[in-house]
C-alpha cells in the first residue's frame, strides 16, 4: 500500500489522467481502474475521490453526462477542453516532480 | 437478474444513505449509483443481497458519509476556500513579521519591539481566530465549539504572556500563568477526553498540539533563559554608576585616612584603621570576584562598557559561588556590620548605615541571593558586586566621617 500522505497531492492528476486516457467514466469505474493500475497498492476510497470530482467539476475542468442504469442515475465523468491541456500540464508538472525527487533522493555513490 | 434485484431495492438504498446523513443531491446519485456497483460486484461473486448490502454498509459505517459531503461542499465553497488561504496567508506574514523584529532585536536596530508586537498582536487577533473557525467549520461531526475556544484562548494567553514579557509590560507575569491555567483545567482534559471518546477515530487535529507545544516553547524560553538585552544594559550602565561612586567615596576616604594621622584624632586612629582594613578587605573580595566574572567568559581587563558575553549564565556559579567566595564574602560583610554597630550609637547614622548594608542584614542578604546567583545572568551578578561595594564605601566613609566629627 501506497501511504495516503503520499496521495494526497496526486489525487487530482490521477484522476485527470485517467479521464484522459479513457474518456469518459464513472466514479467506481475509476476507483477500480486506480486499484488495477497500481496492482492494488493504490486503494482510492469513494470518500477521498467524489469531493476531488465535484471540485474538478465546479472548476470547469471535468463536465458530467448522465445515463440511467435501470432506476438509478449513473454520472460519466469526462474532461473539457480546458481540462485536457489543464491535465497533460499536471502530468507535466509531476513528471518533472518525480524526476526532481529521484535526482534528490537517489543514493550517493559510496 | 442482479441488476433487478438491485433495482427493486433501489429506495431502500437511497433512504439508508439519506438517514445517514447524505443530503446533497448531486453527491447522493454518486454515491447511490457507488454503493450499488459494490453490492453488485459482491452479488456476482455468489452472495446474496441482504449479505452485500450489509457487508458495504459495514464497510461505509455511519460516519463516513456526511464526513464526505462536508468535505466536499467545503472544497466547493469558494468564499470558503478563499478564507482558508488568506488565512494561512497572513499567519505566514504575520509570523514573518515577528521574525524579522525578533531579527532586529539582536541587532539592536530600532523598531524592533514595534514589529514583534504587531506581528504578535496580527496573530492572535486576527490568524488565530479565524483559523479556529476554519478547524471548526472543517469538522464534519458536529461538532463542539469549545475546542476551538478553549484552544485559541490557550494560545492567545500565551502570546500575549510573550508579548507583555518581550516589552517588559507589567503583568506579563499573572498573563502567562493565567495561560497555564486554561491549559491545564482546560485544554487538556478536553484533549484527553476527545482522545477517549475517538479512540481509533481520527483525533483531534495535529495543528493543535503543534501550536501548543510551539506557544509553549516560546514562554518557557522567554521565562527561563532569557533576561533581554535591554535589561542587561540597565544593569551595565547602573554598574558603572557604581564603580564611579566608589571611587569618589574612596578618594574622600583616603583624605581621612590622611586626616587621622594628625595627633588632633590620636584616639580615634585605632578604630578608623580597624573599619577601613575590614572595608578594604571587602572591597579586594569583591574586585576578586568582579574580574572572576570577567575571566569566565574572557574578557578579564576589558572595561566593562565594553564586556560581552554579558548574558552569561555559568560565570555567577563559577565566581561566585563554587569556590566558596560568596559565602566567605556573606560572613566578612555581616562581621564588618556588626563591627560598625558596635562603634555608631547614634540612631540616626546607624540607620544610614544599615540602608546601606542592607546586603549584609537579614532581610535582603546577599548570602540569600546566593541561590539566584547560579542562575543569574553574568551583568546582573556584576551589578549585585557593585552594589554591594557601594554599600560598603558608603558605610565606610559615614562611619568615620561620623567618628572624627564627634571628636572632642
Amino acid at each position: 500500500m501506497i501511504a495516503n500522505d503520499l496521495l494526497k497531492g496526486t489525487l487530482r492528476t490521477i484522476v485527470l489522467k485517467l479521464l484522459f486516457n479513457n474518456g469518459r467514466m464513472y466514479g467506481y469505474e475509476i476507483t477500480k481502474k486506480v486499484e488495477e493500475l497500481s496492482e492494488g497498492k493504490i486503494k482510492l476510497t469513494f470518500g477521498a475521490l467524489y469531493p476531488v470530482l465535484h471540485k474538478l467539476e465546479a472548476e470547469g475542468h471535468i463536465k458530467i453526462d448522465v445515463e440511467y442504469i435501470g432506476k438509478r442515475v449513473r454520472k460519466y465523468y469526462s474532461l473539457t477542453e480546458v481540462g485536457r491541456s489543464w491535465s497533460q500540464q499536471k502530468v507535466d508538472e509531476f513528471f518533472d516532480f518525480v524526476n526532481t525527487l529521484t535526482y534528490v533522493l537517489k543514493p550517493t555513490p559510496a | 437478474m442482479i441488476a433487478t434485484i438491485i433495482d427493486n431495492n433501489m429506495d431502500r438504498i437511497k433512504a439508508d444513505l439519506v438517514n445517514r446523513g447524505l443530503t446533497y443531491d448531486r453527491l447522493l446519485d454518486d454515491i447511490l449509483d457507488h454503493v450499488c456497483c459494490m453490492v453488485e460486484e459482491q452479488m456476482v461473486a455468489g452472495e446474496d443481497f441482504e449479505l452485500s448490502y450489509k457487508h458495504v454498509l459495514d464497510t461505509i459505517g455511519d460516519k463516513r458519509l456526511p464526513e464526505i459531503q462536508h468535505q466536499t461542499l467545503l472544497l466547493l465553497n469558494k468564499n470558503f476556500q478563499r478564507m482558508k488561504k488568506f488565512t494561512y496567508l497572513f499567519g505566514l506574514t504575520a509570523a514573518l513579521v515577528a521574525i524579522l523584529g525578533t531579527f532586529f532585536k539582536s541587532m539592536h536596530w530600532p523598531g524592533a519591539g514595534m514589529l514583534i508586537t504587531a506581528g504578535i498582536v496580527l496573530v492572535i487577533f486576527v490568524f488565530l481566530p479565524l483559523y479556529f473557525v476554519i478547524n471548526y467549520r472543517e469538522q464534519a461531526e458536529k461538532k463542539n465549539p469549545l475546542y476551538a475556544i478553549v484552544g485559541y484562548l490557550t494560545l492567545a494567553s500565551l502570546l500575549a504572556g510573550a508579548i507583555f514579557k518581550i516589552q517588559h509590560w507589567p503583568g506579563a507575569g499573572h498573563i502567562i500563568e493565567a495561560s497555564l491555567v486554561i491549559l491545564i483545567i482546560g485544554f487538556i482534559p478536553l484533549y484527553v477526553v476527545n482522545v477517549f471518546q475517538r479512540a481509533g477515530k481520527r483525533k483531534l487535529s495535529l495543528p493543535y498540539i503543534v501550536m501548543l507545544l510551539i506557544g509553549i516553547a516560546i514562554v518557557s524560553l522567554l521565562y527561563n533563559v532569557n533576561m533581554s538585552k535591554n535589561q542587561l544594559d540597565i544593569y551595565r550602565n547602573e554598574a558603572i554608576k557604581n564603580e564611579s561612586c566608589v571611587d569618589n567615596v574612596q578618594g574622600r576616604i583616603a583624605q581621612f585616612m590622611s586626616l587621622v594621622n594628625d595627633t588632633a584624632y590620636a584616639d580615634k586612629k585605632e578604630v578608623v584603621a580597624e573599619i577601613h582594613i575590614q572595608a578594604a578587605s571587602l572591597q579586594v573580595m569583591v574586585d576578586e570576584m568582579k574580574d572572576g566574572l570577567l575571566s569566565f567568559v574572557n574578557q578579564a581587563g576589558v572595561p566593562i562598557e565594553n564586556v560581552r558575553y554579558i548574558d552569561n549564565r555559568g560565570a555567577g556559579r563559577d565566581a561566585i559561588l563554587n569556590n566558596g567566595k560568596g559565602k566567605k564574602f556573606a560572613m566578612v560583610s555581616r562581621e564588618y556590620k556588626e563591627l560598625l554597630d558596635e562603634l555608631i550609637k547614634d540612631p540616626v547614622t546607624s540607620s544610614q548605615i544599615e540602608d546601606h548594608l542592607e546586603f549584609a542584614g537579614n532581610v535582603w542578604s546577599f548570602e540569600y541571593s546566593l541561590h539566584e546567583i547560579k542562575k543569574d545572568p553574568l551583568m546582573k551578578n556584576y551589578y549585585k558586586l557593585t552594589d554591594a561595594s557601594k554599600g560598603i564605601a558608603l558605610s565606610e566613609y559615614i562611619a568615620i566621617s561620623t567618628l572624627l566629627h564627634n571628636h572632642k
